[in-house]
């Protein structure tokens, strides 16, 4: 068990890590090379900045949100404090970071960690029942989106457990490696499914802006492409 | 197979059609911004459903087709499956999902059930703009030919009819028209007002829903009313007088052509701006799309004639009375105007100043809900059953809800779906109208202005100043 928990928080860590965040990096690049490439095709370049960063951060502090679906989005703000801070500033998580990167880390105590762990728990099995019980969720839902929930879930609870083996409801060291394998996991997820939005999400109101500037000559050299120049409409 | 949808097509050539369709997309993707949008858009598996609980269609339907994000995935499918190397290498593996005739009539159908109200980008948790997905789709569908033949036939006149409008009046019937409500205004509300014809170096070029000229004669003779109170420079384009732009609904080639043609009518004229009349669709295809079109001298700046409205009112150029319209009324936001929250503000300051009793609905303004006609679907009388019924539903409940009797629309196509809209929801003591025709009736007028309403009133005020 220690040999499988020594590789779950070592080797195996730091080979998720440089998966998640080379995979990150591709995405973010990737993105911005399109914005860069959209600007500069684009025939009226005029973006209105101030309107991109509004929205922008009116959805990075999603408070309007809770109007027109309140328990939804809820349980999305209370899933993604706790999925963002926990992970990041958990003072156990911090000794792991810090062997694979070693600067300096704000750290969280145990105490406000465990509420937020089981306030992320809760927001993701409300998620996880807005999946399945919403129609238009359910509708929409492949089974990879349950997946992914379900993962985070035992995610987030088999540390919860990790850090008190009393409630554990298996053996603690079990737990642990539990809790390390499926956190390996999720790093290697991150950059291959939708959480990718994690680092997406700050552009994707530039993005929708920009997709409304077309370059001048789209029409005529989507014509010729097809060969329409002189078809009639 | 034939394609077969709710509303009416030309004859569409089957023979090929998902490999022209996928040389359509690829076509338009190489040659345009898109690719940015949908790549965005595909890394980040957008399928949530919370856009659901703002779309007016989904919340009458309930049905999985009418969640917006449900619809950019039908074509983010084709996308990830045919562009992407992840894609290709999943069909390698297996991955069954094949572009077939079926699939595309599903995404001819289910692409024209959506009002391109973009109410749906206000509510998405990542910030996708399914409205922008849906814009392309329906280019992609117009380039394999699938098109609701309402709005082709319509574009084709006013691109290559000899009309050149999508109500093909003929110049001469135009002219004809003008006079008409020349004389009609001087008749009915005692006004002297002119409609200028091809007066070259006018400031303002005037672009209205060209259906005004015979549906709306209230609106226009309020524009006109308006422009002869101030002293207003305007005129109309013989050659091209159209504000219709059925291109932002279905191909971004047609938005370019028709945007082209209101800039070269400009131009002819020696005009400076292009002055839309009160037409939702088509004040947003001129502003937003004059500069990318207008070429490399720049194109002219495009004003909503609301805007000069309130401009002329708030620098006192205009005298409207105070409070005189009595009965409640109410104003519909367009969303072409309202969701960037272009003009928003400007038709309220009117009619707060001219109504004694204007209630807001809930919700109005960026927020507003659509009419049920958005996105051309107006102009495709077959489908009106799904527009009035289903895409009219949370329009007319938020309309009985203020207990108006009128219904201000600044918006050709609105006022025609909201007519219809109360028609089919027992709301007939609503009376829908465009903001002009109250202007028109609470225009306090310069004396100048004034004649004699009928040859009655005509020969008393000349008995009187003999």
């Amino acid at each position: 068990m220690d040999t499988w928990i020594t590789l779950a928080r070592g080797p195996l860590f730091r080979l998720s890590l440089a998966v998640c965040l080379l995979g990150l990096a591709y995405h973010l690049g990737n993105t911005l090379a399109h914005i860069v490439r959209a600007h500069r095709r684009a025939a009226d370049k005029r973006i209105p900045r101030g309107e991109v960063v509004t929205a922008t951060l009116r959805w990075l502090l999603p408070v309007r949100l809770l109007r027109a679906n309140p328990l939804g989005s809820a349980a999305s703000l209370l899933f993604h404090v706790g999925i963002l801070l926990v992970p990041l500033f958990y003072v156990g998580h911090v000794r792991l970071w810090q062997s694979a990167l070693p600067l300096p880390w704000p750290v969280l105590a145990p105490g406000p960690s465990d509420v937020l762990s089981l306030l992320t728990a809760a927001g993701l099995l409300l998620l996880l029942a807005g999946r399945l019980l919403v129609a238009a969720s359910r509708q929409l839902t492949a089974l990879a989106d349950a997946l992914l929930l379900t993962v985070l879930l035992v995610l987030v609870l088999s540390g919860y457990w990790a850090a008190h083996p009393a409630a554990s409801p298996l053996a603690p060291r079990a737990m642990v490696l539990v809790h390390m394998l499926l956190g390996d996991l999720a790093l290697v997820l991150t950059p291959l499914s939708k959480i990718v939005h994690c680092v997406l999400t700050p552009l994707t109101q530039l993005v929708g802006e920009l997709g409304w500037h077309f370059p001048a000559a789209t029409g005529r050299h989507v014509a010729i492409a097809l060969g329409k120049e002189n078809e009639p409409v | 197979m034939a394609i077969q949808c709710s509303y009416h097509l030309e004859p569409v050539d089957t023979v090929n059609l998902p490999h022209r369709f996928l040389e359509a997309m690829a076509a338009i993707l190489t040659h345009s911004n898109y690719a940015m949008v949908l790549d965005a858009a595909a890394r980040m598996k957008a399928r949530c459903g919370r856009c659901s609980v703002t779309c007016p269609v989904y919340q009458v339907t309930g049905e999985s087709r009418d969640v917006p994000c449900h619809r950019s995935e039908l074509l983010l499918k084709i996308y990830r499956r045919y562009f992407t190397i992840r894609g290709a290498l999943r069909a390698r593996l297996g991955d069954p999902f094949v572009l077939t005739e079926e699939y595309i009539n599903r995404l001819a159908e289910d692409y024209y059930r959506c009002t391109a109200c973009r109410r749906c980008k206000l509510e998405c948790p990542i910030g996708v703009d399914h409205g922008l997905i849906t814009h392309l789709g329906r280019w992609i569908l117009a380039e394999v030919g699938i098109v609701p033949k309402a709005l082709r036939v319509a574009t084709r006149e006013q691109l290559e009819g000899k009309t050149r409008n999508t109500s093909a009046i003929p110049y001469v019937a135009l002219k004809d028209t003008c006079e008409f409500l020349e004389e009609d205004c001087a008749d009915v509300h005692g006004l002297k007002i002119e409609f200028p014809i091809d007066r070259e170096g006018a400031e303002y070029v005037f672009f209205p829903a060209v259906s005004d000229y015979l549906l709306e004669p209230d609106t226009l003779m309020g524009n006109a009313a308006v422009m002869m109170a101030t002293g207003g420079s305007w005129t109309i384009g013989s050659k091209f007088f159209d504000g219709i732009n059925y291109g932002l609904f279905y191909s971004d080639r047609m938005l370019d052509r028709i945007v082209s043609a209101e800039i070269a009518e400009v131009r002819r004229l020696r005009g400076q701006k292009i002055l839309i009349g009160e037409c939702g669709h088509a004040s947003r295809s001129a502003k937003y799309f004059a500069p990318t079109f207008g070429g490399n001298s720049g194109a002219p700046p495009v004003v909503n004639f609301m805007e000069y409205t309130l401009k002329m009112l708030q620098e006192g150029k205009l005298n409207l009375r105070r409070g005189c319209i009595e009965e409640r009324v109410t104003y519909h936001d367009p969303c072409n105007i309202a969701r960037s929250g272009w003009i928003v503000d400007q038709p309220r300051e009117i009619l707060r100043h001219i109504c004694r009793d204007f209630v807001e609905m809930t919700p109005h303004g960026r927020e507003n809900y659509c009419c049920g006609g958005g996105g051309g679907t107006v102009s495709i009388d077959e489908i009106r059953a799904f527009r009035t019924v289903i895409g009219g539903k949370t329009k007319a409940e938020q309309i009985r809800r203020t207990g108006a009797r009128i219904l201000v629309s600044p918006c050709a196509n609105c006022k025609k779906q909201l007519a219809e809209v109360c028609q089919d929801h027992g709301l007939e003591n609503v009376t829908v109208c465009g903001l002009h025709d109250l202007v028109l009736k609470a225009l306090d007028p310069p004396q100048w202005m004034k004649v004699a309403k009928t040859a009655d009133e005509a020969e008393e005020r000349t008995a009187s100043e003999t």
